[in-house]
């Protein structure tokens, strides 16, 4: 593995939009290595093997079966090896509620999911190429929703 | 012996004189007996009557205590119902969001990819596909902030309406820009409020405004925002003794048929055609709300093609300084 690849990790149930995430990935300019895991339990299990990479940045989707994103959060902090990764709330919803939860539970930033791709694509350039300032303190829930 | 007469006669006046003093005395004692009787009578009849009304005043209780009772319980229920309400609105947005998201995903890689194999035909039909999921999205999104719009988070504040009013004409700049309108903030005070509900209920109004105007006529919006009690109001749904901040937007659009003025902040409700003004028929419902959250009053006047004015009134929760 190239050491300047950003390693990348997606949680999202919908298969199209792992689909959209990972081509989106493919046409940026960015060198990332994705894995993509399909809810919060395969998420947690594939996280807590010994072999598996710390990934630089978690995109986590809220709306999950079996385990939701915002119990993987909780836990991920709650874990040595994971509590600094970057976690990037991946989400349709926009509901105050959700952001104030992720971001009390220290996601590091909220996107809300976009309706194109070409947006799609803006937003992930953006978010990887500040992949490193969201391990920085202090962060604040103003600027935790992304915006263009 | 005269001697003895006289005396004799003279005792027979004093006792003549006692029995008829007595005799008035009885009489005296009987008339006040008989008064009294009447008296006791009179006193009878009121207990009689107390304990009739005595009786009536528990069973009126009784009913009252039972009415109480089923309001309580029709409250509860409504405050039940609401909630339901509430949460049926948050889940089936947001389930009708994710698919529609889908959609508009779906056709933005085929218009990224694939837009220049489709026939001229086919680019129209694409084209309006996606408009037709654009506003599905938008209305969705209005639904969802109608919704929202409840009085769970109310953080009031004292805030100058000059901030909010220059934020929401800095989210509409290009609207504005685009469209030569004039607006004209006149006079200005604080008022006690949520500040982003607020601040969508201005955004609400000046852009109906803005969408309202009568077509090549710049939209021109006055407001003003001064304090003055509720007796000076010209609006009987304000209490008298409370001062209120009367917030009033007037433009020079295309307006409303005066019939017209409740009807408009109802939901959905749309007095022009899709075609002709877009928008979800959401704006002023949204509108309305806010204003019921902060305990106030909204009201429309306007006429068809002379313009429409929104008065809005606000309690500041202090007493009037004058009148």
């Amino acid at each position: 593995m190239d050491s300047s690849q950003l390693i990348v990790l997606l949680a999202d149930d919908d298969a199209s939009d792992r689909t959209n995430f990972t081509d989106a990935l493919e046409e940026s300019r960015i060198k990332t290595v994705v894995h993509a895991v399909k809810d919060g339990v395969e998420l947690m299990e594939y996280l807590k093997k010994e072999d598996t990479p710390v990934p630089h940045i978690l995109f986590l989707d809220l709306n999950m079966p079996m385990k939701n994103g915002l119990a993987c959060l909780k836990e991920i902090r709650s874990m040595d090896k994971l509590k600094d990764v970057a976690v990037a709330i991946y989400s349709t919803s926009s509901y105050e509620k959700d952001i104030e939860d992720t971001f009390q539970y220290g996601a590091n930033v909220y996107i809300k999911k976009p309706t194109d791709f070409d947006t799609l694509k803006k937003v992930l350039y953006k978010v990887l190429s500040a992949a490193y300032v969201y391990r920085e303190p202090p962060f604040s829930i103003e600027n935790f929703l992304l915006k263009l | 012996m005269v001697k003895q007469d006289e005396d004799r006669d003279a005792l027979a006046e004093k006792l003549i004189l006692a029995n008829q003093e007595l005799a008035f005395q009885n009489e005296e004692k009987e008339k006040r007996a008989s008064e009294l009787a009447v008296a006791n009578l009179e006193l009878e009849f009121q207990n009689e009557t107390k304990e009739k009304l005595a009786g009536e005043l528990i069973i009126a209780n009784h009913e009252l205590a039972f009415q109480n009772q089923e309001k309580e319980k029709r409250a509860a229920e409504l405050v039940a119902a609401n909630k339901e309400l509430q949460l049926f609105l948050n889940i089936s947005s947001h389930d009708l969001q994710e698919p529609l998201r889908k959609i508009q995903m779906a056709a933005s890689r085929i218009e990224t990819s694939d837009y220049l194999a489709l026939s001229e035909k086919g680019r129209v039909h694409f084209v309006k596909m996606q408009e037709a999921a654009l506003s599905m999205q938008t209305l969705i999104e209005d639904l969802l902030t109608y919704a929202r719009t409840n009085s769970d988070e109310r953080k009031f504040e004292n805030i100058d309406l000059g901030i909010i009013i220059d934020e929401v004409l800095d989210e509409l700049k290009d609207t504005i820009e685009e469209r030569n309108a004039v607006i004209e903030v006149i006079e200005i005070c604080e008022a006690n409020v949520i500040h982003f509900q607020f601040r969508q209920l201005i955004h609400n109004i000046i852009s109906n405004a803005l969408k309202f105007s009568i077509p090549g006529k710049p939209p021109h919006i006055r407001i003003s925002a001064d304090l003055k009690p509720g007796n000076a109001c010209l609006n009987d749904q304000l209490k008298q003794d409370l001062e209120y901040c009367h917030i009033r937007i007037a433009d020079n659009g295309i307006g409303f048929e005066p019939i017209y003025r409740e009807k408009i902040f109802e939901v959905f409700q749309r007095l022009y055609g899709r075609e002709t003004y877009k928008g979800t028929g959401i704006g002023l419902a949204i509108a309305k709300r806010i204003v019921e959250n902060h305990d106030g009053c909204i009201t429309a006047t306007g006429e068809l093609n002379k313009g429409a004015t929104f008065d809005i009134y606000i309690p500041t929760l202090k007493k009037p300084q004058h009148g």
